[in-house]
């Protein structure tokens, strides 16, 4: 084990920079360099092992320690800030992309629930791609370019909502009244949190120590409510959040996650890929990353012209809030783990929502160029 | 060689912080406000290496830090980290989205209160990895203890 996580950390490293290079998210880097270390490639060819429960226990910790990072890094101050245009969009954005994700999984003919996590699945956007994008075309100083990075803040909350809601274990009434608990729960320690935010300790390293182990903890306790323990670590972020400390906390978070944890979850993203998953999943890749894209573009556009923008700024803002990413892959490996979807299913999902961030990654930046370039011609027209 | 303290060192962790306070510190504290144009901002870190930003013109009510490595982070080529989560890592001068005080401010401040003891005001320091701290009271900036203050201190130059 010891000798594959070695290699994984080195191989996720490189190939994650080589697409840096190339303009392409290092995270399809790292999810290369798990396929690569999988049973397909090197698993044939060396006989490595790479999925093991070890390795999957490093995975969870990642997502973990991804989501807390999340949570942190997107702040309640800066939710409070969210104005009128951007809550509209999002409430659009998130709402009609869950509904084209559901739509997709009743169509292809699967039950509710498994709909309901497809549609979870298409909510949550990454803006990193997009904010590169803006800056190449010097363009994310622009009305635009404030509104896609005004909806990505809420978009990851609500889709966290979303999911805690949906995926919830029980009878409906029991379900609700847990996540009612869990944000009962967050609003009281948030406000605890407000009154003892300035106490000062003396102990080296106190607030570093204490604001990972409460992610786990609240974590835990999302998980054993019945919802997902990404949940639970989301929230737990956005509470360390009002802490003087905060920057601090992200630094601390950011060095042990994006040097071990965060990466070999991509590379275990990766080495689960099942490439006999792609024969059987025609008709569910025609749906998925379609419903996933126009889902985004007609959600945000809506809402961008209800708040007052030109129909091709709108559509700029949905097509930059096309890219799924991070937050995509966690929702999906959550949802398999919590038993969603059967295994068969489970490998075309994942091998769907790699595709999704692969396409997704690659059709962003060139249809947010044209949209913007003709936008321009027009205004000098 | 030996070396001779010109203060003691563990008599001036046991003085409180309106001890050592210069009263005419106050006049001279680097303040903006939470509005301020950003050249504002660049131009008062021309002579010192931080400023606190408060909510008003006039008033000393404090809501914000921004330091020398923020604006270093500003100037240097834009490089967004792997992940990317919230608007911080948009916040550019080249690219026209850091235009006020309130865009590049570190919102979370750490402070110290003039009843504090000077030891724990630099243990503060020294655990969250800073090198000034503001005087508060009643929220409102009364003076600042920095490195520099201390070290004039430790020299008996003030």
């Amino acid at each position: 084990m010891l000798l594959e996580i070695g290699v994984a950390l080195i191989l996720a490293k490189i190939i994650g920079y080589a697409f840096e290079k190339v303009k392409q998210p290092a995270v399809l880097g790292e999810i290369i360099a798990g396929i690569v270390l999988g049973p397909f490639i090197a698993g044939r060819i060396f006989g490595i092992k790479y999925i093991s429960a070890e390795t999957e226990g490093i995975a969870q910790l990642g997502i973990i320690i991804l989501l807390f990072m999340s949570g942190l890094e997107i702040g309640v101050e800066e939710i409070k800030a969210v104005g009128k245009n951007g809550l509209i969009t999002s409430l659009f954005d998130v709402s009609i992309a869950f509904l084209f994700g559901y739509i997709a999984g009743n169509t292809l003919g699967y039950d509710m629930r498994t709909s309901i996590a497809i549609g979870n699945i298409m909510v949550a956007t990454s803006v990193g791609i997009t904010v590169k994008t803006l800056m190449e075309m010097k363009a994310l100083h622009t009305k635009v370019g404030e509104l896609i990075l005004t909806v990505a803040v809420l978009d990851d909350v609500l889709g966290i909502v979303i999911l805690s809601i949906t995926l919830g274990k029980g009878q409906p009434l029991m379900i609700l009244l847990k996540v009612f608990i869990f944000f009962f729960s967050f609003v009281l320690i948030l406000l605890l949190m407000g009154k003892i935010k300035n106490i000062k300790f003396h102990i080296p390293r106190l607030m570093l120590t204490l604001s990972l182990a409460f992610a786990l903890i609240f974590s835990a306790f999302a998980k054993r409510l019945g919802l997902a323990a990404v949940t639970g670590s989301f929230f737990a972020g956005l509470l360390f959040s009002v802490f003087p400390q905060r920057r601090r906390i992200i630094e601390f978070t950011r060095g042990i996650g994006e040097i071990f944890f965060i990466p070999l979850f991509f590379v275990w993203v990766g080495a689960s890929f099942d490439f006999y998953a792609l024969k059987d999943m025609g008709m569910l890749v025609l749906l998925f990353v379609p419903m996933a894209l126009i889902g985004k573009v007609i959600g945000c556009s809506l809402g961008a012209k209800i708040s007052k923008f030109k129909t091709r700024d709108a559509l700029a803002v949905g097509i930059g809030m096309m890219p799924r990413m991070e937050v995509a892959l966690v929702v999906v490996t959550t949802e398999i783990s919590m038993g969603i979807f059967s295994d068969a299913l489970a490998h075309q999902i994942l091998a769907a929502t790699i595709l999704l961030v692969i396409i997704s990654s690659i059709l962003t930046p060139i249809l947010l160029k044209i949209v913007k370039e003709k936008a321009s011609t027009s205004q000098e027209g | 060689m030996e070396v001779y303290p010109i203060v003691n060192l563990k008599e001036l962790h046991e003085k409180k912080i309106k001890d050592i306070l210069d009263k005419k510190q106050v006049w001279n504290l680097p303040l903006v406000e939470k509005d301020a144009n950003i050249q504002e901002v660049l131009s008062i870190l021309t002579a010192r290496d931080h400023v606190w930003v408060v909510e008003e013109k006039g008033k000393r009510k404090i809501c914000g830090v921004i330091t020398e490595s923020d604006i270093l982070r500003l100037i240097a080529p834009h490089r967004l980290p792997k992940y990317v989560f919230g608007k911080r890592y948009s916040v550019s001068l080249h690219h026209g989205t850091a235009r006020k005080a309130c865009d590049v401010m570190h919102k979370q401040i750490i402070t110290c209160s003039p009843e504090d003891k000077v030891g724990e005001a630099l243990l503060r320091m020294v655990n969250a990895g800073l090198r000034r701290l503001p005087v508060v009271e009643n929220d409102e900036i009364v003076g600042e203890i920095t490195t520099h203050y201390i070290i004039q201190i430790l020299l008996g130059k003030r």
